[in-house]
């Protein structure tokens, strides 16, 4: 436990690839976004507005995930690490960061509810349909999504560690051809009015349930992928 | 002696190459070992098993009597910073050794401290915008401040100007004096390490073409240098690995170690002994074991 706890360190030695870049990328968009609410406020329009901005920083977290795996993983066989360890540590640093930017975005999103958008009615954290099961939900699914690029990240970055391009490209064209074939499927049964009423009554905090399995899925395969790789 | 590695029938191939073909072998603990050997021989691959970042294809490694594959209790007794090693995204020699702190037990502040001096390492730059030769100072002031128990060095000198190669040598020796443990240091320049090492390991194509006390091997062979004539009436019905002359003066590499008679007759004859190096032995006795087989090839 105290070598998975290293790890942990390990990971956050150098504070700007977990602190600091998230940090600046999430201030960016948000100073972005609201400079843009106000040019619309200030025209007259009444809102409320909603952006995706928020979303940055939750891309960023794919390429911690890829790179956690690429460059410190090797690392990791160099500090006499086990894979078992790297593995654990890495994601429960995954798991405290995606649940300090879940923090993050109910505070801010709190915080938006309060001063109503800022004053302008404009909402960078906020979106309604996120927030249905209330702070905890919103929270919650900020959480499943944050941990989950993550994980793919990490997930691809094991494939291609350990069988290269090729098998990585042929692995995702695999999964586009398959999620077509449903998508095929639902059209051809007609269920497409079925998948919305399901999509709706599961709501945000469902469907981050159903993320998280997905997570759990991901971060299954990828260590029985690290197991057997090499840095 | 105890062994701390134990390897048996060890084979490693990828997919069309024979890395290490069938090599067993055992290192003695406090020894400081060279694993010695050509470019592309099988030197980092062997390290790289035995500490489990690589897996073999065949065979059994013991260290410390145990399997090291995910074994933190081994594994963390050893370390093994390869000469191509990788480092987390950013990270400057700082970092590096602040995450070295944290894994290995018995990791010295003070002597990582000194070494960065010595080597006059640049802490605040990122590894990836280091030169070969800091680079290289990165992994030898790990491998040294870490004390580990087995310490792997992976042709340690690579970039290292003349001046931080005799301090990580010089390092090496003293450290070791004071902290006995198990080194293996793999290299393809053998008198450059030469002087440091008990016992050498001679890997060429993945087989292990000798393993002895560097003193033994030293002792193997002999240059018998002076007039043609009277060199050529000693070394007949000897095995010589090598001839050189200029002139009407020879010498002339002889394999076996000389008897006292033998030392007696060389003087009558004028001749002089000197040593051979380890790297000119090593070589000759590489390319005439190839020689040889190319020699078998062509009986067949």
């Amino acid at each position: 436990m105290n070598r998975t706890w290293n790890v942990v360190r390990m990971q956050l030695v150098n504070k700007q690839t977990y602190i600091a870049v998230p940090v600046i990328v999430l201030a960016g968009a948000f100073v972005i976004t609201l400079a843009i609410y106000g040019i619309i406020a200030s025209a007259g329009v009444e809102g409320p507005m909603y952006g995706g901005g928020a979303q940055a920083p939750l891309w960023y977290f794919a390429v911690v995930g890829a790179q956690a795996l690429t460059l410190t993983f090797p690392f990791s066989q160099a500090m006499s690490v086990t894979r078992r360890a790297f593995y654990l540590g890495t994601l429960l640093t995954a798991v405290m960061t995606a649940a300090i930017l879940a923090v993050i975005f109910v505070l801010g999103g709190l915080l938006e509810q309060a001063t109503g958008g800022w004053g302008m009615n404009g909402y960078f954290f906020y979106l309604p349909w996120i927030w249905e099961a209330g702070p905890a939900g919103g929270g919650l699914f900020f959480f499943t999504l944050a941990l989950l690029f993550f994980v793919v990240g990490f997930w691809g970055a094991t494939i291609f560690k350990r069988w290269g391009t090729a098998v990585l490209t042929t692995v995702i064209l695999a999964i586009a051809l398959v999620l077509v074939g449903v998508l095929w499927l639902i059209g051809r049964l007609e269920a497409w009015g079925e998948v919305g009423a399901w999509l709706m009554t599961s709501g945000a905090a469902g469907l981050s349930l159903w993320g998280l399995v997905l997570v759990a899925v991901l971060a299954g395969t990828s260590y029985l992928t690290l197991r057997r790789s090499t840095p | 002696m105890t062994s701390v590695i134990e390897v048996k029938s060890l084979t490693k191939r990828y997919r069309d190459t024979l890395a290490v073909d069938d090599i067993s072998f055992s290192i003695e603990k406090d020894t400081i070992y060279g694993l010695l050997g050509r470019n592309g021989a099988g030197k980092t691959t062997v390290m790289s098993i035995l500490t489990a970042q690589n897996f073999a294809t065949r065979g059994e490694v013991r260290v410390f009597g145990e399997d090291p594959y995910e074994n933190a209790h081994v594994l963390s007794r050893m370390c093994f910073v390869r000469e191509s090693q990788k480092y987390p995204e950013d990270a400057t020699p700082r970092h590096a050794f602040r995450i070295a702190r944290l894994f290995f037990p018995n990791w010295d502040q003070d002597f990582a401290e000194r070494l960065i001096a010595e080597f006059q390492l640049p802490l605040k730059k990122t590894i990836k915008k280091l030169s070969r030769g800091q680079l290289s100072a990165v992994g030898v002031i790990i491998g040294l401040a870490a004390r580990a128990e087995i310490t792997f060095f992976d042709e340690p000198y690579l970039g290292l100007d003349a001046v931080a190669r005799q301090i990580f040598y010089d390092r090496l020796l003293e450290d070791y004096a004071e902290h006995p443990r198990t080194v293996i240091l793999s290299s393809h320049l053998i008198d450059e390490v030469a002087n440091l090492l008990e016992r050498v390991i001679v890997i060429d194509h993945g087989r292990i073409v000798m393993d002895e006390d560097t003193e033994a091997v030293r002792d193997r062979a002999a240059n018998i240098v002076g007039d043609t004539a009277a060199v050529e009436a000693f070394v007949a019905g000897r095995e010589v690995i090598h001839r050189e002359s200029l002139g009407r003066v020879s010498s002339v590499t002889v394999l076996g170690a000389l008897s006292a008679a033998d030392r007696a007759e060389i003087a009558d004859a004028g001749l002089d002994v000197t040593p051979v190096s380890l790297q000119q032995l090593i070589v000759r006795s590489t390319q005439h074991s190839a020689d040889a087989g190319l020699e078998e090839g062509a009986l067949r």
